[in-house]
């Protein structure tokens, strides 16, 4: 039993913190949130060159083939940034999808444009009236001669507005797992993207009119591809909770200065027992998502079923990551919700990631069904 | 990162024998496992353990412990954890809290006479901490030790103290400068429980604190001139204050622990016998949201457990932890018992009488949760003493107790 990092990892790392105190810090990182696309050249081509999109890509697909936990340990450092850009959607989540679900002349066209940061790609699941997994999706396409055509909408696609590629969801037959996926080039007529605003990160509208896409662009066959996806989202979504982790242990680390700086009534605020309430509840939440999601991961790279280790890690770094930027609200309290000091970068993440790959409810759901799986 | 420990062929070998070991020694009991009856077969089975050296493991041998390493303690903590039994003692938490500060603070002649008769198991010892006056301040206390000649006079009353079976030793925490200044006034002393003036009184509370064995009452205890050599002060004169930063951090939870999720299968077992509405509840799907929740919970406990366990053994410098993890089992063991109350009904209440499922379990399980909210400090005590580690509204960090094992 060893539950501290490698010295690989630690290096890594210190790589990403190395950057982000460079090109990535918090001054710049609040000038980024104002811009329409989110995220910086400098953090796109960092990212890619250095590896950390393709890491979880295998290396002869141009990938760097790194495993599960080395992969959460850069996530988890860009999520401290917390650095934006579409590092997680496409090196990832879209990597892990074509990986799991294409052929191998697929997997040789798009993973190592994808690892190089040559090309963006996204998965599009979700559509106007949300709902996580393959029930939600109802985009029908029409058929025509070796093509289909796509006329609807999908929503809440992370990254839809900077992405090349998006790999759709689409619905292919009445059964709830009769869905298909189909890789749709969004320079293709009648593919429009809209950047979501509000208390959103990177969410976009992705409009489909009359698009049509050849069907040899389908991953995988028709209505064949749920046990792909299911293994595509096994493996992309505890580098998602680790990117929250790493959220979560931002707002701590700042709450923690934040009760020896300020001074009230005379004396640090970190004083008073009702501020060191929050901090305590928050670094609670911290360390269930971290401790949960370092065993799923230790289960995923010694090959042990990590079906229900990933469900709880993701529920609790959910919830964790959005508990955390409360109690840090509740303790910045004004100083928090000036977009000037940094609080918020994390906060709107906490939002917007949430029910990114499934809220809370749907993974505590997913526990009560594989009950009989727990040893 | 690895959650379990990799194992060498000797090791396995190792669990071979103490599996074999164990099939052999680990008593068969019937009813209550705390009787007089079959308290007796479980001290046997702490004697028999303590002469191989596996009550305490990794300590030293020098001191009666078994001289093994990490690996080792996990496998033998695995294994007594099949038959519900823990590791450090099952049944002598005093000997455990009471033998890590004395081999931290002792001098080696209170090493060497104290620690061999505790780690080999031929003793029982209570931790005597809380006091009628002093309970979260710890500091407060008014057991007064005064000098006289070659002894110390004993006078005050200790409570929430030891188990259902008397002990040997009263590992005891006391003022010995009543005038001195706070926390440069108070003294540990080993008793012998046979001392006269040493009176121990049973007390009538809502449930136990825990499934330990010999834990299911809780006693006050009485030092009237209770006399006492000096050769059993242990850590240094008005030292004590220091001492229990060793007792406490132990107590907190920095020792971790290492075991499987007892509640939830214990829930699912359950769930598969009792019905609702003719149906076995598992097939329930609000049942299943229930034991999802119960295993989210436990999960956290779990591996907060463990984490402290690595890093206690293998000597990782530690913050709150251990406060977290016992903060954190405090409050959800309360959460959890609504989830059982929700899963199962009213009759999770019940004991005896035809419709306990549960034999009582789950009952005992109810009150034990609450009780459990105080022993080893508050619950708000483990939130103070989590501010502290994290230095909040401080520019250092407090650091934590010293343990050695």
């Amino acid at each position: 039993m060893d539950l501290s990092l490698s010295e690989t990892q630690l290096m890594l790392r210190k790589t990403v913190e190395d950057f982000i105190a460079r090109d990535a810090n918090r001054d710049k990182l609040i000038e980024l949130q104002q811009t329409p696309r989110g995220y910086s050249d400098e953090i796109w081509r960092a990212a890619s060159e250095l590896g950390w999109v393709g890491m979880m890509i295998p290396e002869q697909y141009g990938g760097g083939g790194s495993d599960f936990s080395t992969t959460a340990v850069v996530y988890e450092a860009l999520g401290k940034g917390p650095v934006p850009g579409p590092m997680f959607s496409s090196g990832i989540l879209a990597g892990q999808v074509i990986l799991q679900a294409g052929s191998e002349e697929q997997k040789k066209q798009f993973l190592p444009s994808i690892a190089s940061g040559d090309i963006v790609a996204t998965l599009a699941m979700t559509e106007p009236d949300y709902q996580w997994g393959p029930a939600g999706v109802r985009l029908r396409p029409t058929e025509s001669g070796d093509q289909y055509v796509l006329n609807g909408t999908k929503l809440f696609v992370y990254d839809g507005h900077v992405a090349d590629w998006l790999i759709v969801a689409i619905r292919t037959g009445d059964g709830a797992d009769d869905i298909s996926l189909l890789m749709v080039d969004t320079k293709a007529a009648g593919v429009s993207a809209r950047k979501l605003d509000g208390f959103t990160t990177s969410e976009s509208e992705i409009t489909f009119s009359n698009v049509k896409v050849p069907k040899a662009n389908l991953l995988g066959k028709v209505n064949g591809v749920k046990a792909a996806l299911d293994r595509a989202l096994l493996y992309a979504t505890p580098i998602l909770c680790a990117y929250k982790v790493g959220g979560g242990q931002g707002v701590f680390e700042m709450a923690v200065q934040y009760s020896r700086d300020r001074v009230q009534f005379g004396r640090p605020i970190g004083r008073f027992q009702f501020v060191q309430n929050h901090i305590v509840q928050l670094v609670n939440h911290l360390d269930a998502a971290r401790w949960t999601l370092n065993e799923a991961l230790w289960k995923l790279d010694t090959g042990q079923d990590a079906r229900v280790g990933v469900h709880l890690a993701k529920t609790l770094a959910s919830e964790g990551y959005r508990k955390a930027c409360d109690y840090s609200h509740e303790v910045h309290a004004g100083t928090g919700i000036m977009r000037s000091y940094g609080l918020t970068l994390y906060t709107r993440q906490s939002r917007s990631l949430y029910a990114a790959l499934g809220d809370p409810r749907y993974h505590r759901k997913q526990i009560a069904n594989l009950i009989e799986t727990i040893e | 990162m690895d959650f379990k420990p990799t194992y060498t062929p000797e090791q396995e070998a190792f669990r071979k024998e103490v599996r074999s070991w164990l099939e052999a020694h680990v008593p068969n009991v019937e009813g209550d496992r705390d009787s007089d009856e079959n308290y007796a077969k479980y001290r046997q089975l702490g004697r028999d353990l303590g002469a191989r050296g596996w009550l305490r493991p990794t300590v030293s041998k020098d001191y009666g412990g078994g001289g093994l390493n990490f690996e080792q303690s996990v496998i033998l903590y695995e294994e007594m954890d099949q038959y519900g039994l823990g590791l450090p003692p099952y049944y002598d938490s005093g000997g455990w809290l009471g033998g890590a500060s004395i081999l931290v603070w002792g001098t080696e002649e209170q090493k060497q006479r104290f620690l061999p008769p505790i780690f080999k198991g031929e003793v029982v010892t209570w931790q005597l901490l809380t006091a009628p006056e002093a309970g979260s301040d710890l500091a407060g206390t008014k057991t007064d030790a005064i000098r006289d000649g070659d002894d110390y006079v004993i006078n005050g009353t200790k409570i929430y103290v030891g188990g259902s079976h008397k002990p040997d030793m009263l590992w005891t925490f006391t003022r010995t400068d009543p005038t001195g200044p706070r926390h440069k006034n108070t003294s540990w002393f080993m008793i012998p429980t046979d001392t006269p003036g040493v009176t121990i009184v049973p007390m009538d509370l809502l449930g136990d604190g825990g499934e330990g064995i010999g834990a299911s009452v809780k006693n006050t205890v009485y030092f009237e001139d209770a006399r006492v050599s000096a050769k059993n002060l242990v850590g240094g004169v008005n030292n004590g204050w220091q001492v229990a930063t060793t007792h406490l951090e132990l107590e907190h939870g920095g020792g971790g622990s290492i075991g499987r999720n007892k509640w939830f299968e214990r829930a699912v077992q359950w769930s598969k016998t009792e019905k609702r509405n003719g149906r076995p509840l598992i097939e329930d799907a609000e049942a299943r949201d229930r034991l999802a929740d119960i295993f989210v919970l436990t999960e956290v406990s779990r591996l907060f457990g463990l984490r402290n366990y690595w890093m206690n053994r293998t000597h990782q410098k530690m913050s709150y932890e251990g406060s977290q993890s016992s903060y954190y089992r405090k409050l959800t063991g309360l959460d959890i018992t609504t989830n059982l109350q929700e899963l199962f009904g009213p009759a999770s209440l019940i004991n005896g009488g035809g419709f306990d499922f549960s034999e009582g379990t789950l009952d005992a399980y109810h009150r034990s949760a609450i009780t459990a909210l105080h022993p080893g400090g508050t619950a708000d005590v483990q939130k103070v003493l989590m501010a502290r580690r994290m230095g909040l509204g401080r520019d250092e960090a407090e650091a934590a107790g010293k343990t050695v094992e």
